[in-house]
């Protein structure tokens, strides 16, 4: 990884003990852009998608995710089952759960919409308002708390100048507290939209954020 | 058929033996045995979801405290719901409950009839060792009558299973997660145009979930209870009247597996005020228009029965109200029947639909919005008028000879009503415009004032009690009536409404042979035989 800008490249599994490529480690077929009507229907539910350009508005749902969203409804017994990745897929159209989305939702579905409410306000990777085009969530839990989270936390604070919860003036960036994110060997942990960032020091945090504004994820 | 297993189970709790059907919840096989395993989120009408997790009680060889609310009682079970680690767990549950609970019961309406404050009163710690800030949520208005105080809850969603289960409306949920959850609906929306909600704040074991209508308005403690029967409609559902100060403040539903189960309509619950309707007939009146004198019953049942004797032979019509006891209508039948029979009608206001609740057939508000309009039919009366409980009473109003008037208002009559009578006789709660030719006017209690019995539209007879005493000199119109037959020398008088009902049995049979022991609280239903009669 010798031409990342920073020693972290984002990919989880990185000690940087080796000189090794994303691809390298996981195949050529899994790294990349994913096909956004979801593949193959048994993985159709889980592919975490992020995306930096969000549509609030965007329609629920048409083109590949209308396809996608078939294949979510085939691996369910029912539409309140299957209501967990049509949350995740709406979330990943439009960016948020709105209201309107929820109602949107549970119409789709046909779940009552207090229903919906109830689900998706129980869980915390539903993003209830708007967020940045960069969702910055960093682990403070005990692993990444002993080696320096809240010091990274303040970093991505200080340098994004946002309150935590809050989006940056110029709506890149949204940090917020995660608990646990399973990278427990790699701590401080920071996933930002879909991608690990893994050992990130407080020293590590600008280079990061330059990285994300000049190239995207 | 030898290794079919036996249908009961028989298990020891709290040293105590008792044998329950198989399949047995340990709550209930506690309450078979008069013990009260302290719960929140069970509830007999609905499901049980175990999660308030104070009702866990030892069961002897398990190894982890079991929720007696969803624990099959099985044969040779020693359990122990009032000692040890089950006291222990459930003081520190409790104490869980308080560590955002604002103990506020000097302000919160349902104290005095609390469940957290009677557990923690029985079981909690004297005093709280939770140093942290309370969470605050403050009041949420819901809509309807239902005012939220999410401070107060303790996450039972009792009210959220009702409204999923019972109401089958599914508004309410449960929003957020952790100590932030709180019970909501989904945004706005609130809980209007419900027909059924004012349950939630009845099985509501706190304060959270509160009537607008009763805030502020009394203290439990200070209510009496008095078992009735709603008047809303021909249903009949079982309530009990809360009343102080000799005013009714509010109604809730009573337990009957039979009717209601344990709920009421919005409407029934809410429509309470006109029992407490002032301006009342307190006083006998005899004498039309400026003749009208007030009198003791000796003087006016003296008097009454010399014209009854004088107008002997002429013929008879009554107006009758599906609104009085069946004591009541089966005096008038005997009064009727005494003076040379004739038609008897009564006026029924009719809804334009009826509200089933899905799965409660015998949970609705029905058409016919009075209570007793059957025990009229079964005792042979007929129905006039329309819809609107108006009209239909030309031929009474112009009757020449005796009239009697029992319990309808006469609203919608002139004051030429009954003008044409030679004897008018009325009883009635309110004086009315169409009382003006009344020759006695007499005043009667309601049913929230005596004793009797309503016929539902399914022929069940279900008893009431009196809640409130009547205004001055004001009796059930069966003790005036039966009075008024004895003063005749045509009867003995019955000295209680349990002998006025037995009377019915002798003169008519209309309903079978129920007496008042049978009926009960639960009701009875009128043998098909007498309901065959009726008709």
């Amino acid at each position: 990884m010798s031409d990342a800008p920073f020693r972290n490249p984002g990919w989880a599994g990185n000690t940087g003990e080796f000189d090794l490529s994303e691809e390298q480690v996981r195949g050529e077929d899994f790294v990349g852009a994913r096909p956004l009507e979801g593949g193959h229907a048994a993985g159709a539910a889980s592919y975490p998608y992020m995306l930096a350009d969000k549509e609030p508005e965007a329609p629920l749902f048409e083109g590949p995710y209308r396809a996608r969203y078939e294949k979510i409804l085939t691996r369910y017994p029912n539409t309140r089952a299957a209501l967990l990745p049509v949350l995740g897929l709406a979330q990943e159209v439009r960016g948020h759960i709105s209201p309107e989305t929820m109602d949107a939702v549970a119409r789709l579905l046909d779940l009552p919409d207090a229903y919906v409410r109830g689900v998706t306000t129980f869980y915390t990777m539903y993003n209830k308002r708007p967020v940045g085009r960069f969702l910055i969530q960093v682990c403070t839990n005990i692993s990444c708390n002993l080696c320096g989270a809240d010091e990274v936390m303040g970093a991505f604070l200080e340098h994004t100048g946002t309150e935590m919860g809050e989006t940056s003036e110029d709506g890149d960036f949204t940090v917020v507290e995660a608990e646990c994110l399973a990278g427990c060997g790699f701590p401080t942990c920071v996933q930002i939209n879909s991608r690990y960032y893994e050992n990130v020091d407080a020293g590590d945090v600008p280079k990061i954020l330059e990285h994300l504004k000049i190239q995207g994820e | 058929m030898s290794d079919a297993k036996p249908s009961t189970v028989t298990l020891t709790i709290d040293g105590r033996e008792v044998t329950v059907p198989r399949g047995t919840t340990l709550l209930k096989a506690a309450e078979a045995l008069g013990t009260r395993v302290p719960h929140y989120c069970y509830h007999d009408g609905l499901s049980s979801p175990a999660m308030c997790r104070l009702c866990l009680v030892e069961v002897e060889g398990a190894p982890k405290p079991m929720p007696s609310c969803v624990t099959a009682a099985q044969d040779g079970q020693v359990v122990l719901t009032d000692e040890g680690r089950a006291r222990e767990m459930r003081e520190g549950v409790l104490e869980f409950y308080l560590v955002n609970h604002p103990l506020d019961c000097p302000i919160c309406d349902q104290s005095g009839e609390c469940k957290l404050q009677d557990y923690v009163h029985a079981e909690g710690r004297a005093h709280g060792r939770s140093r942290e800030p309370k969470r605050v949520f403050g009041r949420d208005d819901f809509g309807g009558d239902v005012l939220f105080y999410g401070d107060r809850c303790v996450m039972c969603t009792r009210c959220v299973r009702f409204m999923n289960e019972v109401e089958r409306d599914p508004r309410l949920t449960v929003v957020e997660r952790g100590n932030r959850s709180v019970i909501d609906t989904f945004f706005d929306e609130g809980l209007d145009g419900t027909k059924w909600s004012g349950n939630i704040v009845d099985i509501c074991p706190v304060g959270a979930l509160v009537s607008k209508d009763f805030l502020f308005k009394q203290r439990a403690w200070d209510l009496d209870h008095t078992p009735s029967v709603c008047t809303g409609c021909s249903q009949g559902c079982n309530i009990a009247l809360h009343t102080r100060d000799n005013l009714v403040q509010r109604v809730k539903p009573r337990t009957n597996l039979d009717v209601n189960a344990f709920w009421m309509c919005d409407h029934g619950r809410h429509d309470y005020e006109w029992m407490n309707q002032g301006e009342r007939l307190e006083a006998p009146l005899a004498g039309r228009g400026s003749e009208r004198i007030a009198l003791g019953w000796q003087e006016a049942l003296t008097r009454l029965a010399a014209r009854l004797d004088e107008a002997d032979g002429t013929s008879v019509r009554a107006v009758a109200s599906p609104r009085s006891s069946n004591e009541d209508l089966a005096a008038l039948r005997a009064m009727v029947d005494a003076l040379g029979g004739g038609t008897i009608e009564f006026r029924l206001p009719m809804a334009a639909d009826e509200d089933v609740l899905e799965g409660m057939p015998t949970l609705a508000r029905r058409r016919e919005l009075a209570p007793n309009h059957r025990g009229a039919e079964l005792l042979g009366m007929k129905r006039v008028g329309d819809d609107s409980g108006a009209g239909g009473l030309d031929e009474a109003g112009a009757h020449e000879g005796i009239l009697i008037v029992l319990g309808d208002a006469l609203a919608d009559q002139d004051t030429d009503f009954g003008a044409a009578a030679d004897l008018f006789v009325m009883l009635g709660t309110h004086d009315a415009v169409a009382a003006a030719n009344a020759d006695f006017l007499l005043p009667i209690s309601m049913h929230a004032e005596q004793e009797g019995t309503f016929t539902n539209r399914d022929g069940r007879i279900q008893r009431f009690w009196p809640g409130l005493q009547p205004p001055g000199a004001a009796r059930p119109a069966w003790l005036i009536l039966r009075a008024l037959a004895s003063h005749r020398g045509e009867a003995t008088l019955p000295g209680t409404a349990a002998e006025a009902f037995a009377a019915v049995a002798e003169e008519s049979g209309a309903f079978g042979d129920l007496d008042y022991p049978t009926v009960g609280t639960r009701g009875a239903v009128v043998p098909e035989r007498a309901a065959l009669a009726g008709d």
